[in-house]
């Protein structure tokens, strides 16, 4: 069995960081990361980004040595990813903030809002019940994080944990003093607003994690596959007929029916920022959809079914 | 009796369509060139020319033997040197020439193949004249003239010559060129409202320049007459007009956004932005500001600008290009815009109090969004956001002007 040889340059400076000879054919970008890390230990394999070429596409850890276009000696280019932290580290802190944030508003921890209002409650109902929303909201959020979702990357850069956080925490923040202020003014329709904006909410809710469980089925534990989702039995799921990412539209369902209960403009306004960003990453994704599979149904939409 | 007339060298050549001819004679003056019964007659005065040929009346003896067969005259000239001297018996024929001292009168006449046009197109230059004789039929003659034998002085053109096949080849060459350029004619659309739109900017740019100068005409007017006193009025005497112009400017966005001019959207949105905001808002709706000092500075910053840049605009719709007033409109802003970003500046850092102790656009609770509004606050994150935009138009300018005032390279937008 012949061996390769394999030598890492850096992709701006082309110095020679590595050389490793006598290394198995089978062997996949995964390993020759791991005997990478050996010889320079803080650049651990989230860090490390191979490549053919050095401003090239990098190499997938599943890609094995034989199957590259490359001869006996094998030359990699290398680029510092930056810091990494691992995907499920920062969902579930930029979860659980919120959670916790708006609790602290709802129970008028001190230093929120005057003296004489610490520890009280509102005397609304809409407002338990908005509180009771948002805590299921994160709750569910954390959960899935923990045991529904399959991500494909492991790793993500650590500048996003605090880019993510500041948006999460601080939307939360601002929601919340508002909606457990003492001066809060509840819906104009009062209990047939609060009844129909939280039949919407809960279906969004169902919908949301019916979505999740099914692109969870799709892909087999610890595999990195992709196929493209069909419906299944579940009725939710149905809306993945006319849309590439439903589990976003739901999402955005979801917070246009927290924003109608508790009728509040920063309600609003999250759900705005979050529909224009969930609009770019379901494009993104439709794009690559319709790139990776010839077959793809050509109904669907990636967000909003026929319009976006 | 001798005919003392001189032939000069003609060279000819031909197309299918047309015969040209060229008379070697420098300085010709006054050609006398016509065509009578198919026959072309020349006359000229000119000063000696290089290797003339001489001719006689009578035939001449086949031992003067000069132009006859060699085209080019440079061989001709060495020969006619070398070339045995006219038996001198006949007394009035001179070899060279050279004597006659300032002008002599040429002449020649050839009578052609086939019918021509009576029209000959003549060119003087200083070194000879060219005759273009147009074919009343398109033919390939095989020899110019009707007689068989070669007149003396003619000789063919090498510089013009073409074989038959090779101007076959030229004519149609100059077909397909006439076709590719009909192409590309009728791929560039005519845009059938151009001259709308142009009257339409000028119009616009026209308007507004006069509305900006009389704003500063009468600010500078009344500065004169009443010196500091005139800063604390001015809004009252100016606002009017200058609301007129700064709603008319909205119309700036429009043409940029489809495309009627081509400047960048985004530089335009700040500045008309920029100044609505002020103007309306925190000076139109707040009487306090409208009394103070730095209103005077504020639209006297914005008018001088104006003041170069729409007469600047309006003749570059028109085409025309009047240097200095390029010169002016893309340096004046160097001083102008810090000033009047500054001027702005002062505007909203005197209205901040103002407007938190009124209370004016600010939203508290209870209210049925459940949301607080403060907009001092609001503005103290625009005074941050107007640096920042002051910068984006700063290097949108510099850029503009490197364009135009630097090396000229680049054509004028």
């Amino acid at each position: 069995m012949k061996h390769y040889e394999v030598e890492i340059l850096d992709a701006k400076t082309r110095e020679k960081l590595c050389f490793l000879d006598k290394v198995e054919p089978q062997a996949t970008i995964a390993e020759i990361k791991n005997l990478f890390t050996k010889t320079h230990p803080q650049w651990y394999p989230a860090r490390q980004s191979l490549r053919l070429e050095p401003k090239g596409r990098s190499l997938k850890d599943e890609d094995v040595l034989q199957s590259l276009p490359v001869g006996t000696t094998a030359t990699f280019y290398f680029r510092d990813l930056g810091a990494q932290i691992s995907w499920v580290t920062v969902f579930l802190t930029e979860y659980a903030g919120p959670l916790l944030i708006y609790l602290l508003f709802y129970f008028r921890v001190p230093f929120l809002y005057g003296p004489r209002y610490d520890f009280t409650a509102s005397r609304h109902a809409v407002v338990h019940l908005a509180c009771a929303c948002h805590s299921f909201h994160y709750i569910k959020r954390l959960l899935e994080t923990l045991f529904v979702h399959r991500f494909s990357h492991g790793t993500m850069p650590l500048r996003n944990i605090f880019k993510n956080c500041t948006y999460y925490w601080g939307f939360a923040a601002w929601m919340a003093y508002y909606i457990n202020h003492p001066l809060y003014t509840p819906p104009a329709y009062g209990d047939e607003q609060v009844k129909l904006a939280l039949a919407v909410f809960l279906f969004c809710q169902l919908g949301n994690f019916s979505i999740h469980v099914a692109l969870r089925n799709l892909r087999p534990a610890g595999s990195k596959t992709r196929k493209i989702p069909y419906p299944t039995r579940n009725p939710f799921t149905w809306l993945f007929l006319l849309v590439s990412c439903p589990n976003y539209t739901y999402e955005v369902g979801s917070w246009i029916g927290f924003t109608i209960m508790t009728q509040c403009l920063p309600v609003a306004l999250f759900s705005l920022v979050g529909f224009v960003q969930m609009a770019i990453w379901a494009q993104g994704k439709h794009r690559s959809y319709l790139r990776e599979f010839r077959d793809y149904p050509p109904l669907r939409s990636p967000i909003v079914p026929f319009l976006l | 009796m001798a005919d003392c007339s001189l032939r000069p060298h003609v060279h000819w050549a031909q197309r299918h369509r047309e015969l040209y001819l060229r008379v070697e004679l420098s300085d010709v003056k006054n050609p006398d060139v016509s065509i009578a019964d198919n026959v072309l007659r020349f006359r000229g005065r000119a000063a000696a020319a290089a290797g003339r040929v001489l001719s006689h009346r009578q035939s001449v003896a086949p031992r003067i033997y000069m132009w006859g067969t060699f085209p080019r005259p440079s061989v001709c000239l060495r020969r006619a040197h070398k070339a045995p001297l006219c038996p001198l018996s006949q007394p009035h024929l001179e070899a060279q020439g050279h004597g006659a001292k300032g002008d002599n009168i040429y002449e020649f006449q050839i009578e052609f193949l086939e019918p021509v046009e009576p029209k000959p197109v003549c060119r003087v230059t200083q070194r000879q004249l060219n005759i273009t004789v147009q074919k009343k039929e398109s033919s390939w003659w095989e020899r110019l003239t009707k007689q068989e034998k070669r007149p003396l002085f003619l000789a063919p053109d090498f510089d013009r010559w073409l074989d038959e096949s090779d101007a076959e080849m030229e004519l149609k060459e100059k077909e397909e060129e006439k076709i590719n350029k009909m192409k590309i004619e009728s791929r560039v659309p005519k845009d059938p409202f151009k001259h709308l739109k142009k009257g339409y900017l000028i119009m616009y740019n026209l308007v507004q320049f006069l509305g900006f100068s009389w704003i500063f005409v009468n600010m500078t007017v009344r500065l004169f007459i009443l010196g500091k006193d005139s800063f604390y009025d001015t809004f009252h005497t100016i606002a009017d007009m200058m609301y007129f112009c700064q709603t008319l400017a909205l119309m700036e966005i429009l043409n940029s956004l489809i495309g009627l001019v081509r400047s960048p959207l985004i530089p335009a949105v700040i500045q008309v932005f920029g100044r609505n905001f002020i103007l309306f808002v925190v000076l139109g709706s707040l009487e306090e500001m409208q009394s103070k000092a730095v209103v005077f500075f504020l639209f006297y910053f914005w008018s001088i600008i104006e003041l170069f840049r729409y007469p600047y605009y309006m003749l570059s719709c028109m085409g025309i290009e009047w240097k200095p007033l390029t010169w002016l409109r893309y340096t004046s802003w160097i001083p102008l815009y810090p000033l009047g970003g500054l001027a702005e500046a002062v505007c909203l850092i005197q209205s901040i109090p103002i407007f938190s102790e009124t209370g004016k656009f600010s939203l508290g609770l209870p209210n049925p969004l459940n949301v607080t509004i403060q907009f001092s606050f609001l503005l103290q994150m625009y005074l941050i956001a107007l640096f920042l935009g002051l910068f984006v138009n700063f290097r949108y300018l510099y850029k503009q002007r490197k364009q135009h005032l630097g090396p000229k390279k680049r054509k004028m937008k």
